[in-house]
């Protein structure tokens, strides 16, 4: 199984694209810099006008938690019965073929924030748009009061809603397809997915990302685990299409 | 042929996603309001504060006639092909090659053909970029504003990388280092990694954006040449999620080999 899981690693590791030169003339960044001229990046974070902490940013995770977003959780996964023979399944490697990021589907929310591929924040008052490297793919955080309606139509990448508690970004996930795989091992998930990420600047250059899964239909309680996710500075995200060249899926377990 | 036009144009609409109710309890757009309170999309387009005019906002073509034929509106004189363009465009507007048109493998149309996709898109506008995100497979786009110039080795791409700067009023938008396998329109204008896009946007009032797109590939095309498009503001809408590979059905039944 081991060896299953870190080829399908492999896979999307050569899937991510590096980061090489795109762009010149580019001005330099405006970040707090030590008395030696060097990026400051444990500064405090930046503030919009209106005082909220401003997590605009090219960030790029700790990816531990694509091959498993519980690798740092004490204990076992509160799965039901039959989410646990599903994941126990998922996880010998037999379904990798299943994995729908092997047929360039959307890695979902919460795992394309864990993919291996830098996101852009972009912060509005009203709104704030994640631009994210990977598959090209984007989402939306909407902070101006909105409510998910009952009927909207089930999606991979869930309905956002955001309110601030403190310094705190409290974003609430809805109206998922139930088809995500949560991590590479096949965590799974239901449409009853209700995903709570609570994002905080800790400072200029780093992100804490507490998660929590409340999905009664897949786990007999809610459980949370917590990601971090580090500021980069001086480039840009590039252009990703999986189904440019897509090579995993001939590789997979039949 | 025309069939064949015409049925790659009910594809195109099937996937497009229709905007159905997804959220409640939304806050009322704030925009310019007639007497009777509808909204007044003749009004003066809006300003950022630095003067600038913001092109903010959810727009989709007025028509969709350029997705299908971007030069739609222009004599078959205006489009200067070089010899090896025109052939394999005639070829290719048969219809006999519609396998290999990069939508109906879930690749993207690229700039400007994602414009004119009948699926709308959001601006958003930020003093140093703006970031364009398609409703059309999900996709975005940066366009810098901060003087930035593309590496001349930047690795090639679907959508390019987009330059802009203010000329008056108007958004002048450089687009370059494509990978040249776009087809420009449905029809199979050919496009090379030698296309320059320079698309002029101009927001004429509140709720009307027009989009002049010369098209600079002297591989493909003799001169540049340049046609216009319209959008409408789109005041009470979202984007929706369109995912292409989640259910895309056009393969099987188009003519061609991939």
């Amino acid at each position: 199984m081991k060896i299953k899981v870190a080829f399908l690693l492999m896979g999307v590791l050569l899937l991510s694209v590096s980061l090489q030169a795109q762009w010149v003339k580019v001005p330099p960044a405006k970040v707090p810099r030590t008395p030696d001229g060097k990026p400051n990046l444990t500064a405090p974070a930046p503030r919009l006008p209106d005082g909220k902490p401003d997590l605009s940013g090219i960030w790029y995770p700790d990816s531990k938690y694509i091959a498993n977003v519980a690798v740092d959780l004490k204990g076992e996964l509160p799965l039901q019965p039959w989410a646990k023979a599903l994941f126990e399944q998922r996880k010998s490697g037999a379904l990798s073929r299943e994995e729908p990021t092997a047929h360039c589907l959307p890695q979902g929310v919460p795992r394309i924030t864990a993919a291996p591929w830098p996101w852009k924040v972009v912060q509005m008052p009203g709104s704030i748009v994640i631009v994210h490297e990977a598959f090209s793919l984007w989402r939306q955080i909407y902070l101006d009061g909105r409510e998910l309606a009952e009927d909207a139509p089930p999606t991979w990448l869930g309905y956002s809603t955001g309110r601030w508690d403190g310094d705190m970004l409290v974003v609430d996930t809805r109206g998922f397809n139930g088809k995500m795989w949560m991590d590479q091992l096949g965590t799974p998930t239901t449409e009853a997915l209700h995903l709570i990420e609570r994002f905080r600047r800790r400072d200029f250059g780093h992100i804490d990302i507490e998660i929590t899964i409340d999905d009664p239909k897949a786990y007999t309680k809610p459980w949370t685990v917590k990601e971090q996710a580090a500021l980069m500075l001086d480039t840009e995200l590039m252009e990703a299409v999986c189904n440019e060249n897509e090579r995993d899926l001939e590789h997979l377990t039949k | 042929m025309k069939k064949l036009i015409a049925f790659s144009i009910v594809i195109i609409f099937t996937l497009c996603v229709a905007l159905q109710a997804q959220w409640a309890k939304v806050p009322p757009a704030k925009i310019p309001r007639t007497p009777d309170g509808k909204p007044n999309l003749s009004a003066t387009a809006p300003k950022l504060p630095d003067g600038k005019p913001d092109l903010s906002g959810i727009w989709q073509p007025l028509n969709n006639r350029y997705v299908q034929n971007i030069a739609a509106d222009l004599r078959a004189e205006d489009v200067p092909y070089q010899p090896w363009a025109k052939a394999l465009f005639d070829e290719r507007k048969t219809g006999a090659h519609s396998k290999e048109d990069q939508p109906a493998n879930c690749l993207p149309q690229g700039v400007p053909r994602i414009d004119a996709a009948p699926a709308p898109w959001k601006l958003v506008q930020t003093p140093g970029f703006i970031v364009v995100i398609y409703e059309a497979f999900n996709l975005w786009r940066q366009i810098f504003l901060d003087g930035r110039e593309p590496a001349t080795d930047a690795p090639p791409s679907w959508l390019g990388y987009s330059t802009g700067t203010w000329q008056g009023e108007t958004l002048v938008v450089d687009t370059k280092s494509f990978n040249g396998k776009a087809w420009i329109d449905q029809l199979g204008r050919p496009s090379t990694e030698a296309l320059h896009v320079i698309e002029r946007f101009h927001r004429k009032d509140f709720g009307h954006l027009e989009i002049q797109i010369t098209i600079d590939d002297p591989k493909a095309y003799t001169k540049p040449w340049t046609v216009t498009e319209q959008f409408r503001l789109l005041p009470d809408a979202e984007l929706m999620e369109d995912i292409c590979n989640e259910n895309n059905r056009d393969l099987e039944h188009l003519p061609g080999s991939k």
